[in-house]
């Protein structure tokens, strides 16, 4: 499965998959440095290359680099979400993260991004609309649902700007 | 394995970290999940269940067929410690998780601050600049 690009993404994804599958899905952090396997082969391969070799195998052998990966596994329905960091700085931000996620948070009480809650609504909208044509367009809504919160919450930011520019 | 208290586990995660950064070699996992016990599910159904947290080193103790008769059993031994938090302590708990972690995960990029020095001193000079 492919790893997500930001830590938000990931951590949103996953408080999805736990309140799906809440009694299956596990979290796995794994803090790793890069295998020997790995160096002895850049190192043979960079040979090749004299003039750009040397600079670049030297800081790799003196200080290898450990990566934190985190996964989130569902093995009923075989989902599984991914994030890697190599930042010492991200560590204490994604472990509290992860607690919250193991005490059920939902992805509105993580704090990270405002559409979650308009998702929230939208989806007791649909339990109450019986036609089937409502249904649907309220699925579509709710998957696109957090472009257009973000956006309009944009908008707002600006006017208020412009409008502190006009009193001046 | 029995799971260990919270003090006993910290100390031995620290531990296994501090060792993992200083080898430079070698990777820790860490699980997290709810801990679902059969005995009392009538009672978890309405409330959080608990969360077992798992730490190893991945060294696995099955021997290698090629190699077994080379290796020793004593240098064989997986690290494996595990701890079950309370729903009400997790928040507790993953304060200090997350300080353990942060001490023993040395290996990881530190924040260059040279970088943001240097952008500091240029913001400063462009300040200057304008006045």
């Amino acid at each position: 499965m492919p790893y997500l690009p930001t830590s938000q993404a990931y951590l949103e994804q996953s408080s999805l998959l736990l309140q799906a599958y809440p009694e299956t899905t596990r979290i796995t952090t794994k803090y790793s440095f890069p295998s020997s396997s790995r160096q002895k082969k850049s190192s043979s391969t960079a040979q090749s290359n004299p003039t750009t070799s040397t600079p670049a195998a030297t800081p790799s052998t003196a200080a290898p680099i450990a990566t934190l990966t985190l996964k989130t596994f569902n093995p009923t329905s075989g989902i599984c979400l991914k994030y890697r960091t190599n930042k010492g700085a991200e560590v204490g931000r994604l472990i509290t993260s992860l607690g919250k996620l193991a005490g059920g948070a939902d992805v509105a009480s993580l704090g990270l991004s405002g559409p979650a809650p308009a998702a929230v609504t939208g989806d007791v909208e649909m339990v109450d609309a019986p036609p089937d044509e409502t249904t649907t367009t309220g699925a579509v809504n709710n998957t696109t649902a957090s472009n257009p919160a973000g956006q309009s919450s944009a908008k707002g930011g600006k006017s208020k700007k412009k409008g502190g520019k006009g009193k001046r | 394995m029995p799971p260990l208290a919270h003090e006993q586990f910290f100390t031995s995660l620290a531990d296994l970290l501090s060792k993992t950064s200083q080898k430079a070699r070698g990777s820790v996992f860490l699980t997290q999940k709810p801990l679902l016990s059969t005995t009392t599910s009538s009672d978890t159904t309405s409330s959080q269940p608990s969360i077992l947290i798992r730490a190893t080193d991945g060294n696995t103790n099955a021997p290698n067929p090629k190699t077994s008769k080379v290796q020793k059993k004593s240098t064989l031994s997986k690290i494996k410690l595990s701890t079950v938090v309370a729903p009400e302590e997790l928040e507790a708990f993953y304060a200090r998780y997350a300080e353990v972690c942060k001490a023993g995960m040395a290996g990881l990029k530190k924040r260059d601050r040279k970088k943001v020095k240097a952008k500091k001193a240029g913001a400063g000079k462009a300040a200057n600049a304008k006045v």
